[in-house]
């Protein structure tokens, strides 16, 4: 479903290159659970950018269902963006719209109809805990609220794959876990997760693929992985 | 496609009144920018006036020798028609209706009535004031004149051949060259003044929704979808600024019009202003929409390249 082949992402920085992913190679099935682990600076985010194509590999090819991401055309772009629901670690909201509008915005992009948006939104936001704030913008929000919207946002349009960047930086103990139970309960629905962290305890308790990366090299690719760090 | 469009405009309005600041600013923006292409028009057409007022005025006087008759007087007028398009009008000044033209010119002048009464004959003579839309015909005209064999022995005098006559009418040449020149040149500069203050504007509104566009484009927003609500959201504002910069000028006509109805009695600002208004909203409006529409997109071009 999702495979790096050999990708390695460098920056120019003045004279330097600095190399934020050296020769990645890994693919993830359909179905899948997979941890991506690092310290900060890692790589985690750069990997993420790439599936997304928010970013472009130096060398290399990153595909999503047989689609090459990197030089895929903009429609194709496109196809490929509204399959992955991203849960971002700077949230990327909508900052002019509302919480409902920042859920209804990617119904309204993938084309569904308004039947299914108006029942679906409440109980997306029932679930991340937001349906009282529905008609809040997000700078009324706090850290954890931005998160979980952030969160029922990468849901709410039945994606193919989720990929969460840090997705429980911001919330509390019990939200961490309730966040956490509710992408292994997507995850068994057969959606493949995708989540970047470096919170030992979620990775261990989760006993699943865990693929660890320092200095944008994989050190480690295990099926029942443990945090190594 | 209907709830693609419906959602457009849903967006473009929300953006409207939830960006008060930034839409009051490309209003205001905009409506300088209404104003100014208005308020040439309005210019244009008081030059207009002006010139043809000035225009109205100058004539050339052919006079014609004593022994003329008024049959060779009115075949060389009726030559002249049909050899300038340009020739608004020719009157036929007999020397009879000369005399008394000019006994009504100096009815209280003692010193020309004693002359008058003192002389047996009338001695002026018949003539031809021509009048042409085209202060460039004069020349043409008198040339013409000049060059046919049939008419020169019987003309006395052409005014345009005057030193004095043919200078003002070769300054008034270039006077008025000069105002529809200016008024090109000035019509340019502001319209490329308008293009550039327009185009930053709508750079800068787009640029405060940098991240979100980039947002949107990374869940997979076509680029359609991205730009439509910013192009709604300009041509909103569009129309705010057309309807604020009219009713600008409309107080603005409605008082100049008073000051100026003094010394240009014929030339009503207001009138003109209302008379044109249908066609000038219609100008205003596709200013707006086609300005906002390039700059919106080029603006954002950039952020969409995601």
């Amino acid at each position: 479903m999702i495979s790096f082949q050999s990708v390695i992402k460098a920056y120019n920085s003045g004279d330097k290159i600095i190399t934020a992913i050296g020769g990645v190679s890994f693919a993830i099935e359909p179905g899948e659970f997979v941890s991506l682990v690092g310290k900060s600076g890692s790589g985690k985010t750069t990997l993420i950018k790439l599936l997304v194509g928010e970013e472009k590999p130096t060398e290399g090819s990153v595909f999503f269902q047989d689609l090459e991401v990197s030089t895929a055309r903009s429609e194709v772009l496109q196809k490929i963006r509204r399959k992955i629901g991203v849960v971002y670690q700077d949230y990327k909201l909508l900052l002019n719209k509302t919480v409902k509008e920042n859920l209804s915005y990617i119904m309204e992009v993938i084309g569904a109809p308004q039947e299914n948006i108006d029942a679906d939104i409440p109980q997306v936001l029932s679930i991340v805990g937001l349906d009282q704030r529905m008609n809040n913008f997000p700078h009324e929000l706090s850290g954890g609220e931005k998160q979980r919207l952030a969160i029922a946002r990468a849901l709410i349009h039945r994606p193919q794959v989720i990929v969460a960047d840090e997705p429980t930086g911001n919330l509390d103990l019990y939200n961490t876990y309730e966040i956490i139970s509710l992408l292994q309960k997507i995850n068994n629905l057969g959606t493949t997760v995708m989540l970047s962290t470096h919170n030992k305890e979620i990775v261990d308790a989760l006993k699943k693929r865990v693929i660890t990366l320092e200095s944008g090299k994989i050190i480690s690719d295990e099926k029942v992985g443990k945090f190594i760090l | 496609m209907n709830s693609f469009f419906k959602n457009i405009f849903r967006f473009g309005w929300a953006n409207f009144y939830r960006n008060k600041l930034l839409s009051f600013q490309v209003i205001f923006v905009m409506v300088v920018v209404v104003l100014t292409v208005t308020s040439l028009f309005l210019f244009k057409g008081l030059a207009s006036y002006l010139i043809g007022e000035i225009e109205k005025r100058v004539d050339v006087v052919v006079s014609f020798k004593r022994e003329a008759s008024e049959e060779d007087i009115l075949k060389v007028k009726e030559k002249l028609y049909s050899f300038s398009q340009d020739i608004e009008n020719i009157d036929y000044i007999s020397k009879d209706r000369a005399l008394e033209l000019f006994k009504e010119k100096h009815v209280n002048d003692p010193v020309y009535q004693q002359a008058l009464n003192e002389l047996q004959d009338n001695p002026l003579l018949a003539s031809l004031n021509v009048k042409a839309n085209n202060l460039k015909s004069y020349a043409d005209i008198t040339g013409f004149l000049e060059k046919n064999e049939d008419f020169a022995s019987l003309i006395n005098k052409i005014s345009y051949n005057d030193t004095t006559h043919k200078q003002a009418i070769e300054k008034l040449i270039l006077i008025t060259n000069g105002v529809k020149q200016a008024g090109i040149t000035i019509g340019v500069i502001l319209s490329l003044l308008v293009i550039l203050i327009t185009f930053n504007t709508v750079k800068l509104s787009i640029l405060s929704f940098k991240d979100e566009i980039t947002t949107m484009k990374l869940v997979g927003a076509s680029s359609r979808f991205v730009r439509g609500p910013f192009v709604i959201q300009i041509f909103i504002c569009g129309i705010f600024s057309v309807a604020i910069a009219d009713l600008i000028i409309f107080c603005g006509s409605f008082y100049l019009n008073n000051k100026i109805s003094t010394w240009l009695s014929q030339f009503n600002i207001l009138n003109y202003f209302q008379g044109n208004l249908l066609f000038l909203v219609a100008i205003q409006i596709s200013i707006v929409i086609i300005l906002g529409f390039i700059s919106t997109w080029l603006a954002s071009r950039k952020y969409l390249k995601i």
